[in-house]
Protein backbone atom coordinates (compact mmCIF):
# COMPACT_ATOMS: atom_id res chain seq x y z
CA UNK A 1 0.00 0.00 0.00
CA UNK A 2 1.46 3.36 -1.01
CA UNK A 3 1.75 6.28 1.40
CA UNK A 4 -1.10 8.08 -0.40
CA UNK A 5 -3.39 5.04 -0.16
CA UNK A 6 -2.54 4.61 3.50
CA UNK A 7 -3.33 8.26 4.40
CA UNK A 8 -6.53 8.08 2.31
CA UNK A 9 -7.63 5.05 4.34
CA UNK A 10 -6.94 6.94 7.60
CA UNK A 11 -8.96 9.92 6.33
CA UNK A 12 -11.88 7.66 5.38
CA UNK A 13 -11.79 5.92 8.79
CA UNK A 14 -11.82 9.28 10.60
CA UNK A 15 -15.05 10.38 8.92
CA UNK A 16 -17.06 8.07 11.14
CA UNK A 17 -16.65 8.06 14.94
CA UNK A 18 -17.53 4.92 16.88
CA UNK A 19 -16.00 6.00 20.17
CA UNK A 20 -17.69 7.55 23.21
CA UNK A 21 -19.21 11.08 23.29
CA UNK A 22 -19.05 13.52 26.17
CA UNK A 23 -21.01 16.75 26.82
CA UNK A 24 -19.15 20.05 26.40
CA UNK A 25 -20.53 23.38 27.65
CA UNK A 26 -19.15 25.98 25.21
CA UNK A 27 -20.94 28.93 26.90
CA UNK A 28 -19.47 28.00 30.29
CA UNK A 29 -16.00 27.63 28.76
CA UNK A 30 -16.24 31.03 26.96
CA UNK A 31 -17.56 32.76 30.12
CA UNK A 32 -14.67 31.43 32.22
CA UNK A 33 -12.11 32.37 29.53
CA UNK A 34 -13.45 35.93 29.06
CA UNK A 35 -13.64 36.46 32.84
CA UNK A 36 -10.06 35.30 33.42
CA UNK A 37 -8.67 37.33 30.50
CA UNK A 38 -10.67 40.39 31.66
CA UNK A 39 -9.28 40.11 35.19
CA UNK A 40 -5.73 39.74 33.87
CA UNK A 41 -6.22 42.80 31.58
CA UNK A 42 -7.56 44.98 34.43
CA UNK A 43 -4.76 43.86 36.78
CA UNK A 44 -2.06 44.58 34.17
CA UNK A 45 -3.64 48.00 33.41
CA UNK A 46 -3.57 48.89 37.14
CA UNK A 47 0.03 47.71 37.47
CA UNK A 48 1.56 49.10 34.27
CA UNK A 49 -0.92 51.68 32.84
CA UNK A 50 -0.27 52.49 29.15
CA UNK A 51 2.33 54.44 27.09
CA UNK A 52 2.15 58.16 27.79
CA UNK A 53 4.46 60.04 25.41
CA UNK A 54 4.25 63.81 24.90
CA UNK A 55 3.24 64.46 21.27
CA UNK A 56 5.57 66.04 18.74
CA UNK A 57 3.82 69.06 17.24
CA UNK A 58 4.94 71.50 14.55
CA UNK A 59 5.08 74.10 17.32
CA UNK A 60 7.47 72.06 19.48
CA UNK A 61 9.55 70.97 16.46
CA UNK A 62 9.95 74.51 15.06
CA UNK A 63 10.97 75.77 18.51
CA UNK A 64 13.50 73.01 19.17
CA UNK A 65 14.98 72.71 15.65
CA UNK A 66 14.09 75.87 13.70
CA UNK A 67 16.67 75.20 10.95
CA UNK A 68 15.33 71.70 10.38
CA UNK A 69 11.79 73.08 10.24
CA UNK A 70 12.67 75.82 7.73
CA UNK A 71 14.78 73.41 5.63
CA UNK A 72 11.81 71.03 5.52
CA UNK A 73 9.48 73.90 4.57
CA UNK A 74 11.86 74.79 1.72
CA UNK A 75 11.68 71.18 0.51
CA UNK A 76 7.90 71.50 0.47
CA UNK A 77 8.14 74.81 -1.40
CA UNK A 78 10.52 73.62 -4.13
CA UNK A 79 8.91 70.16 -4.44
CA UNK A 80 11.87 68.05 -3.28
CA UNK A 81 10.45 66.75 0.02
CA UNK A 82 9.53 63.09 0.56
CA UNK A 83 5.83 63.97 0.45
CA UNK A 84 6.24 65.99 -2.77
CA UNK A 85 7.89 62.98 -4.48
CA UNK A 86 5.83 60.25 -2.78
CA UNK A 87 3.25 59.70 -5.50
CA UNK A 88 -0.31 58.48 -4.83
CA UNK A 89 -2.38 58.84 -2.69
CA UNK A 90 -0.94 62.36 -2.20
CA UNK A 91 0.45 63.60 -5.52
CA UNK A 92 1.94 62.67 -8.90
CA UNK A 93 5.45 62.29 -7.44
CA UNK A 94 7.90 59.97 -9.21
CA UNK A 95 8.53 57.54 -6.35
CA UNK A 96 5.32 55.47 -6.49
CA UNK A 97 6.22 51.86 -5.69
CA UNK A 98 5.68 49.00 -8.11
CA UNK A 99 6.52 45.33 -8.52
CA UNK A 100 7.15 44.29 -12.13
CA UNK A 101 3.93 45.20 -13.96
CA UNK A 102 1.98 45.75 -10.72
CA UNK A 103 1.69 49.51 -10.16
CA UNK A 104 -0.72 49.19 -7.25
CA UNK A 105 0.07 52.61 -5.74
CA UNK A 106 -0.59 54.41 -9.04
CA UNK A 107 -3.68 52.33 -9.81
CA UNK A 108 -5.34 53.37 -6.54
CA UNK A 109 -5.03 57.05 -7.54
CA UNK A 110 -4.75 60.29 -5.60
CA UNK A 111 -7.28 59.96 -2.80
CA UNK A 112 -5.77 62.55 -0.44
CA UNK A 113 -4.23 65.30 -2.60
CA UNK A 114 -1.39 67.35 -1.09
CA UNK A 115 0.19 70.22 -3.02
CA UNK A 116 3.17 70.69 -0.72
CA UNK A 117 4.06 74.27 -1.75
CA UNK A 118 0.48 75.48 -1.56
CA UNK A 119 -0.70 73.44 1.46
CA UNK A 120 2.35 73.82 3.71
CA UNK A 121 3.77 77.25 2.79
CA UNK A 122 1.90 79.55 0.43
CA UNK A 123 -1.65 78.68 1.55
CA UNK A 124 -1.15 79.12 5.33
CA UNK A 125 0.82 82.34 4.76
CA UNK A 126 -1.86 83.77 2.44
CA UNK A 127 -4.47 83.15 5.17
CA UNK A 128 -2.60 85.33 7.70
CA UNK A 129 -4.36 88.68 8.18
CA UNK A 130 -2.54 92.02 7.78
CA UNK A 131 1.27 91.93 7.31
CA UNK A 132 1.68 93.97 4.11
CA UNK A 133 5.36 92.95 3.75
CA UNK A 134 4.36 89.28 3.72
CA UNK A 135 1.53 89.96 1.28
CA UNK A 136 3.95 91.73 -1.07
CA UNK A 137 6.51 88.89 -0.77
CA UNK A 138 3.82 86.33 -1.56
CA UNK A 139 2.71 88.27 -4.62
CA UNK A 140 6.31 88.60 -5.83
CA UNK A 141 6.93 84.87 -5.38
CA UNK A 142 3.72 83.85 -7.14
CA UNK A 143 4.36 86.22 -10.06
CA UNK A 144 7.88 84.91 -10.69
CA UNK A 145 8.48 82.07 -13.14
CA UNK A 146 9.36 78.62 -11.85
CA UNK A 147 13.03 78.98 -12.87
CA UNK A 148 13.31 82.19 -10.88
CA UNK A 149 11.52 80.65 -7.92
CA UNK A 150 13.90 77.66 -7.95
CA UNK A 151 16.95 79.96 -8.12
CA UNK A 152 15.70 81.85 -5.01
CA UNK A 153 14.86 78.57 -3.25
CA UNK A 154 18.26 76.99 -3.89
CA UNK A 155 20.14 80.14 -2.90
CA UNK A 156 18.18 80.33 0.37
CA UNK A 157 18.74 76.61 1.06
CA UNK A 158 22.50 77.08 0.56
CA UNK A 159 22.49 80.07 2.94
CA UNK A 160 20.50 78.04 5.48
CA UNK A 161 23.20 75.37 5.72
CA UNK A 162 25.61 77.94 7.15
CA UNK A 163 23.49 79.35 10.00
CA UNK A 164 23.24 78.29 13.66
CA UNK A 165 20.10 76.42 14.79
CA UNK A 166 18.20 79.42 16.12
CA UNK A 167 15.30 81.59 14.96
CA UNK A 168 17.48 84.72 15.31
CA UNK A 169 20.12 83.28 12.97
CA UNK A 170 17.46 82.31 10.43
CA UNK A 171 15.92 85.79 10.49
CA UNK A 172 19.36 87.25 9.76
CA UNK A 173 19.55 85.40 6.42
CA UNK A 174 19.03 88.02 3.72
CA UNK A 175 20.52 88.84 0.37
CA UNK A 176 19.67 90.22 -3.06
CA UNK A 177 19.69 86.76 -4.70
CA UNK A 178 17.16 85.31 -2.27
CA UNK A 179 14.15 87.30 -3.50
CA UNK A 180 11.11 87.21 -1.20
CA UNK A 181 11.99 83.77 0.30
CA UNK A 182 13.48 85.09 3.60
CA UNK A 183 10.29 87.08 4.29
CA UNK A 184 8.15 83.99 3.55
CA UNK A 185 10.23 81.71 5.76
CA UNK A 186 10.51 84.21 8.63
CA UNK A 187 6.71 84.54 8.66
CA UNK A 188 6.19 80.78 8.42
CA UNK A 189 8.63 80.14 11.27
CA UNK A 190 6.88 82.70 13.51
CA UNK A 191 3.49 81.22 12.61
CA UNK A 192 4.70 77.69 13.37
CA UNK A 193 6.41 78.64 16.63
CA UNK A 194 3.18 80.26 17.81
CA UNK A 195 1.24 77.05 17.12
CA UNK A 196 -0.77 78.52 14.25
CA UNK A 197 0.48 76.12 11.59
CA UNK A 198 -0.69 73.08 13.61
CA UNK A 199 -4.20 74.54 13.61
CA UNK A 200 -4.09 75.68 9.97
CA UNK A 201 -3.13 72.19 8.74
CA UNK A 202 -5.76 70.50 10.89
CA UNK A 203 -8.64 72.75 9.84
CA UNK A 204 -11.21 71.14 7.57
CA UNK A 205 -14.90 71.30 6.83
CA UNK A 206 -15.91 68.88 9.59
CA UNK A 207 -16.88 70.04 13.09
CA UNK A 208 -14.44 67.61 14.70
CA UNK A 209 -10.98 67.65 13.12
CA UNK A 210 -9.53 64.18 13.16
CA UNK A 211 -7.53 64.15 9.92
CA UNK A 212 -3.90 64.60 10.94
CA UNK A 213 -2.49 63.49 7.57
CA UNK A 214 -1.01 66.83 6.52
CA UNK A 215 0.59 67.47 9.90
CA UNK A 216 2.04 63.97 10.06
CA UNK A 217 3.40 64.13 6.51
CA UNK A 218 5.12 67.47 7.25
CA UNK A 219 6.57 66.11 10.50
CA UNK A 220 7.74 62.97 8.68
CA UNK A 221 9.51 65.08 6.03
CA UNK A 222 11.57 66.73 8.78
CA UNK A 223 14.06 65.19 11.17
CA UNK A 224 12.22 65.55 14.49
CA UNK A 225 9.90 62.57 14.16
CA UNK A 226 12.62 60.28 12.78
CA UNK A 227 15.01 61.17 15.57
CA UNK A 228 12.38 60.42 18.25
CA UNK A 229 11.47 57.18 16.48
CA UNK A 230 15.16 56.16 16.29
CA UNK A 231 15.60 56.76 20.02
CA UNK A 232 12.58 54.52 20.73
CA UNK A 233 13.62 51.77 18.25
CA UNK A 234 10.54 52.46 16.13
CA UNK A 235 12.15 52.90 12.70
CA UNK A 236 11.45 50.36 9.98
CA UNK A 237 15.08 49.19 9.94
CA UNK A 238 15.01 48.67 13.73
CA UNK A 239 12.20 46.08 13.71
CA UNK A 240 10.11 49.11 14.72
CA UNK A 241 6.81 47.63 13.53
CA UNK A 242 6.80 45.25 16.50
CA UNK A 243 8.12 47.70 19.10
CA UNK A 244 6.33 50.06 21.46
CA UNK A 245 7.51 53.26 23.16
CA UNK A 246 9.21 52.99 26.54
CA UNK A 247 9.51 49.53 28.08
CA UNK A 248 6.08 48.34 27.00
CA UNK A 249 5.84 45.16 24.94
CA UNK A 250 4.82 45.85 21.35
CA UNK A 251 3.15 43.99 18.50
CA UNK A 252 5.19 40.79 18.58
CA UNK A 253 2.82 39.11 16.12
CA UNK A 254 4.12 41.45 13.38
CA UNK A 255 7.59 39.87 13.54
CA UNK A 256 7.30 38.27 10.10
CA UNK A 257 6.17 41.52 8.43
CA UNK A 258 8.98 43.59 9.95
CA UNK A 259 11.64 40.88 9.48
CA UNK A 260 11.68 41.30 5.68
CA UNK A 261 12.62 44.99 6.03
CA UNK A 262 15.86 43.95 7.81
CA UNK A 263 17.23 41.77 4.99
CA UNK A 264 18.20 42.28 1.35
CA UNK A 265 16.75 42.90 -1.19
CA UNK A 266 13.93 44.47 0.86
CA UNK A 267 16.19 46.62 3.08
CA UNK A 268 17.76 48.39 0.09
CA UNK A 269 14.87 48.48 -2.37
CA UNK A 270 12.81 51.62 -3.04
CA UNK A 271 9.88 49.23 -3.63
CA UNK A 272 10.24 47.44 -0.28
CA UNK A 273 6.63 47.94 0.84
CA UNK A 274 5.01 46.33 -2.18
CA UNK A 275 7.64 43.55 -2.19
CA UNK A 276 6.91 42.72 1.46
CA UNK A 277 3.17 42.86 0.74
CA UNK A 278 3.64 40.39 -2.12
CA UNK A 279 5.71 37.97 -0.01
CA UNK A 280 3.18 38.09 2.83
CA UNK A 281 0.32 37.58 0.36
CA UNK A 282 1.97 34.43 -1.00
CA UNK A 283 2.71 33.12 2.52
CA UNK A 284 -0.84 33.89 3.70
CA UNK A 285 -2.22 32.11 0.64
CA UNK A 286 -0.08 29.10 1.52
CA UNK A 287 -1.47 29.19 5.08
CA UNK A 288 -5.07 29.28 3.81
CA UNK A 289 -4.33 26.40 1.43
CA UNK A 290 -2.66 24.14 4.05
CA UNK A 291 -5.33 21.41 3.64
CA UNK A 292 -4.42 21.16 -0.05
CA UNK A 293 -0.61 21.22 0.23
CA UNK A 294 0.88 17.71 0.24
CA UNK A 295 3.43 17.28 2.99
CA UNK A 296 2.35 20.38 4.92
CA UNK A 297 -1.14 18.94 5.47
CA UNK A 298 0.44 15.73 6.82
CA UNK A 299 2.37 17.53 9.58
CA UNK A 300 -0.19 16.72 12.33
CA UNK A 301 0.25 13.02 11.49
CA UNK A 302 4.04 13.27 11.36
CA UNK A 303 4.26 15.43 14.52
CA UNK A 304 1.37 14.09 16.64
CA UNK A 305 1.13 16.86 19.24
CA UNK A 306 -2.61 16.11 19.46
CA UNK A 307 -1.77 12.76 21.04
CA UNK A 308 -0.02 14.61 23.87
CA UNK A 309 -3.06 16.88 24.45
CA UNK A 310 -5.56 14.00 24.33
CA UNK A 311 -3.19 11.51 25.97
CA UNK A 312 -5.79 10.24 28.46
CA UNK A 313 -8.13 9.36 25.61
CA UNK A 314 -5.42 7.55 23.63
CA UNK A 315 -4.25 5.77 26.80
CA UNK A 316 -7.83 4.53 27.35
CA UNK A 317 -8.15 3.27 23.76
CA UNK A 318 -4.83 1.39 23.87
CA UNK A 319 -5.47 -2.37 23.56
CA UNK B 1 -5.53 60.54 36.59
CA UNK B 2 -3.63 57.74 38.33
CA UNK B 3 0.06 56.97 37.94
CA UNK B 4 1.07 53.42 37.10
CA UNK B 5 2.26 51.30 40.03
CA UNK B 6 5.13 50.06 37.86
CA UNK B 7 6.40 52.75 35.47
CA UNK B 8 7.30 51.38 32.02
CA UNK B 9 7.91 54.71 30.32
CA UNK B 10 11.71 54.38 30.58
CA UNK B 11 13.85 53.06 27.70
CA UNK B 12 13.76 49.31 27.08
CA UNK B 13 16.77 47.02 26.77
CA UNK B 14 17.41 45.27 23.43
CA UNK B 15 18.81 41.85 22.56
CA UNK B 16 20.93 41.72 19.38
CA UNK B 17 21.51 38.41 17.62
CA UNK B 18 22.77 38.71 14.06
CA UNK B 19 20.26 40.85 12.23
CA UNK B 20 17.65 40.22 14.96
CA UNK B 21 16.99 43.16 17.28
CA UNK B 22 14.43 42.25 19.93
CA UNK B 23 13.26 44.37 22.85
CA UNK B 24 13.42 42.72 26.28
CA UNK B 25 9.66 43.38 26.93
CA UNK B 26 8.81 41.63 23.64
CA UNK B 27 11.17 38.78 24.53
CA UNK B 28 9.44 38.37 27.92
CA UNK B 29 6.02 38.21 26.24
CA UNK B 30 7.24 35.67 23.64
CA UNK B 31 8.79 33.46 26.34
CA UNK B 32 5.56 33.75 28.38
CA UNK B 33 3.56 32.66 25.32
CA UNK B 34 5.75 29.56 24.90
CA UNK B 35 5.41 28.77 28.62
CA UNK B 36 1.60 29.05 28.45
CA UNK B 37 1.61 26.85 25.32
CA UNK B 38 3.72 24.18 27.04
CA UNK B 39 1.49 24.29 30.15
CA UNK B 40 -1.58 23.91 27.90
CA UNK B 41 0.03 20.82 26.36
CA UNK B 42 0.98 19.02 29.55
CA UNK B 43 -1.57 20.24 32.15
CA UNK B 44 -4.42 17.73 32.62
CA UNK B 45 -7.93 18.81 31.62
CA UNK B 46 -9.86 20.00 34.66
CA UNK B 47 -12.51 17.51 35.80
CA UNK B 48 -11.05 14.53 33.93
CA UNK B 49 -10.15 12.65 37.08
CA UNK B 50 -13.55 13.42 38.63
CA UNK B 51 -15.40 12.15 35.57
CA UNK B 52 -13.14 9.16 35.18
CA UNK B 53 -12.54 7.39 31.94
CA UNK B 54 -15.50 7.04 29.62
Amino acid sequence: MTYRERTRAIDAAARHWDGPYRPYDLIKEATIAVTIVGLIAVTLAILFSSPDEAPTTIRSWSRQNPVDFVSTAMGELDGTSTTAEYGPPYDHGPKAQHLAFIHLQSWLGIAHPINTAQDYVLGPLAALPGQPALRSALATYRRAGSARQLAWDHAYERALTKVADSATAIRAVHGPNLGPVPTLMDSLLSFAQGGGLDGALLANRQFYSTDYTKILMLLADGGALASRARAEHLLGNQWGMMNETGSFPGQGWLWLYTMWYQIKPFSTSPNADIMVMAVMFVLSLGFVLVPFLPGVRDLPRLVPVYRLIWREHYRSTRP
Amino acid sequence: MFAAIINLNGHAGYVHWGFIDLSVPNLIVIVAMFVVFLIALVAPFPGHRRRGRS
